[in-house]
């Protein structure tokens, strides 16, 4: 039972750090570092919650969630690419003016501070029946199952192919890893760039629409707490591919629920917390030496 | 030459026209005239003698973040780790603020200021070190080593620093002794402010007329060329980020014993992100890095009067620091629309 338990609330805390994973892993391979991941989540988590209030549809909340952030990620774009803005600054930059203006949004037409709550918030619904708990082991992953989720490892196991096998993947990886020799080859590199950004704020958007939809129903100013931050951590551990960075957030989404057991069994939640961040010191260490120690043979 | 002082001038001040631009549009937004609440929020910050005091008091920590950021900046070191080696000083100070015996009088200050910097210093040599070393992409691991901080801070005074007497997310004050004076007593301006302008001072010296300070520059502007005439790349890295991390260290010290007088979780509201938009705004030019710490400090201390008063979010401050720093980094006169000139960005 407690197993069962653990599982499943592993796979849906997962769920939001995967689906900004991979999109900044698409982003990364074209060139782009995005650290303003986190700015949006929080605006796409906000979407969700007024969308989904407001038109009883938690597929139109999802869907205004993940295309608001992905406008928010084209412009973030332009400026990088076409305004050269250094990206690390301007991403640091988003996440302050977005957190920004969401908290002037929230106290100033919504008369609250921090937390908004909507009437009817439609939460995501379960894709099974939920008669299919009584499965041993997996029953109640199965049954907690909801469409974003589903949709995140779909995508994690469609994007390997469509990045080594598809023209437009092509491209990306072209674009990210030999900018000169796409140019050559006539590739508008910059759109291609503008484009996986764009991408990559459509996931992000969807991972807030997942923290706010999945079963809290409201929108909290720190309600994605540092997770696109694990999400970026999660990719540079996973070294950009699809299913490595798939199973780096599966172990912070299980560190995530085992967080509040091991806070009961007495360890400190506060050096819990900082194992990811850790972990990518440790990965991105480890990584640096061998590739040094390959360039030198 | 004038035409690159005209640039220069135009790189201060887009980031800040854009920003007075986009804030005011939100003010139209709600319906408040925004040069109303432009003019109030320069008087609420720098209205009258308290109000100056304010101002700089806020924007006391901001010099030496800002300071501790340009130091790497000006190297090419993109060093976003200054938050956190702001945090593990001021709790180093203030750790040896409380736990020395009070007796040490005149001797305290200078103890914990060099305990502050050495334990910045160690935090900024980690990434420094394993950049220099093996090419360990340094926002990356500084943007780690930030959590990382505040991970250990939030526990140390959760857990075994915890003061016994008020018992949430604070140690014990520290001894009265290590209190730096106050300059204006009413408000909280702190002689942390001077060892601010000092430092600012001490980095425009060593920026102008140190050979380190030359060779940084050269490194910031050349990485090939300075290897060329000799200069160790891997040895000009590992030295600005060990500054960069004694100056935040120092400013942590500063702000423990003259503003907070004891650690709490919430030390630092981000003031290591502010100081790199105080930075980027100045520059890294010592003159620059005064003024714009102090707008900075101006906004958050007529911030909070402002949402008092006529009921506009702080949060109007952050959409300003989040402006400028987008803007700060946009390079002018290299925008490029069309596709001839075309150039992909690499990370």
């Amino acid at each position: 039972m407690l197993i069962e338990q653990i599982l499943a609330s592993s796979l849906i805390l997962t769920t939001p750090i995967l689906l900004a994973a991979m999109g900044g892993l698409v982003n990364r391979q074209a060139g782009i570092v995005n650290i303003g991941l986190e700015a949006k989540m929080l605006s796409g988590a906000f979407v969700a919650v007024i969308v989904s209030s407001a038109t009883q549809s938690w597929l139109i909340a999802c869907l205004a969630a993940a295309l608001s952030s992905a406008v928010i990620g084209w412009l973030f774009s332009l400026t990088i690419t076409r305004a050269h803005a250094n990206m690390i600054v301007a991403g640091l930059g988003l996440n302050i003016l977005v957190a920004g203006v969401l908290g002037f949004i929230l106290s100033w037409f919504y008369k609250t501070s921090g937390t908004l709550r909507q009437p009817d918030v439609v939460l995501l619904p379960n894709v099974l029946p939920s008669a299919i708990e009584n499965i041993p082991v997996v029953g109640l992953v199965l049954a907690s199952l909801d469409p974003l989720t589903l949709f995140a490892w779909i995508t994690v196991f469609c994007l390997p192919f469509v990045l080594a096998n598809t023209r437009i993947g092509l491209w990306i990886r072209a674009t990210g890893n030999a900018g000169h020799v796409s140019c050559a080859v006539g590739l508008r590199g910059l759109a291609i760039q503008d484009a996986s950004t764009a991408f990559a704020g459509f996931f992000a958007g969807l991972a807030g629409a997942h923290l706010a939809l999945a079963s809290l129903g409201l929108f909290n100013e720190g309600l994605t707490a540092g997770r696109g931050f694990i999400a970026l951590a999660a990719f540079y551990f996973g070294r950009d591919r699809p299913i490595q960075t798939a199973m780096a957030c599966l172990l912070f989404g299980f560190l995530d629920t085992t967080q509040i057991r091991l806070q009961t069994a007495g360890f400190p939640p506060k050096l819990i917390g900082m194992t990811p961040y850790l972990m990518v010191l440790l990965a991105l260490i480890f990584t640096s030496i061998r590739a040094q120690r390959k360039a030198r043979i | 030459m004038n035409k690159s002082v005209a640039e220069r001038g135009i790189g201060i001040l887009l980031p800040l026209v854009v920003a007075v631009i986009i804030s005011g549009i939100v003010l139209l937004a709600i319906g408040k005239n925004p040069l109303d609440v432009f003019s109030l929020i320069v008087a609420e910050s720098f209205g009258n003698a308290r109000r100056i005091a304010a101002t700089l008091s806020a924007a006391t920590p901001l010099l030496f973040t800002a300071v501790a950021t340009a130091v790497c900046f000006r190297s090419g070191v993109f060093n976003v780790g200054v938050e956190g080696a702001f945090l593990v000083g001021g709790l180093a100070a203030v750790f040896l603020g409380f736990t020395l015996p009070a007796q040490l009088y005149f001797a305290l200050l200078p103890l914990c200021f060099a305990f502050a910097a050495l334990v910045g210093a160690i935090w900024l040599y980690v990434p420094g070190m394993l950049l220099a070393k093996w090419e360990v992409d340094e926002v990356v691991s500084t943007l780690m080593l930030n959590f990382i901080a505040v991970a250990i801070t939030g526990y140390l005074v959760n857990g075994p620093l915890l003061s016994p007497q008020s018992g949430n997310n604070v140690t014990p004050l520290i001894h009265q002794v290590a209190y730096l004076p106050r300059l204006m007593p009413p408000s909280t301006l702190h002689a942390g402010f001077l060892i601010g302008l000092v430092c600012v001072a001490v980095y425009g010296f060593w920026c102008r007329y140190t050979a380190a300070g030359f060779e940084g520059a050269l490194v910031g502007q050349n990485k090939r060329f300075s290897r060329a005439v000799g200069i160790s790349v891997p040895r000009t890295i590992m030295g600005v980020m060990i500054l960069s991390g004694l100056i935040a260290g120092i400013g942590g010290a500063a702000h423990g014993l003259g503003q907070m007088h004891r650690f709490s979780d919430g030390f630092s509201p981000g003031y290591g992100f502010t100081g790199i938009a105080v930075a980027l705004l100045g520059r890294n030019h010592p003159v620059g890095i005064v003024f714009g710490a102090i707008l900075f400090g101006a906004l958050a201390s007529a911030g909070t009067t402002i949402q008092l008063f006529s009921n506009i979010p702080l949060d109007l401050v952050n959409i300003i620091q989040g402006t400028v720093m987008i803007f700060a980094v946009v390079g002018l006169r290299k925008i490029t629309f069309r596709r001839k000139k075309e150039t992909v960005h690499a990370d």
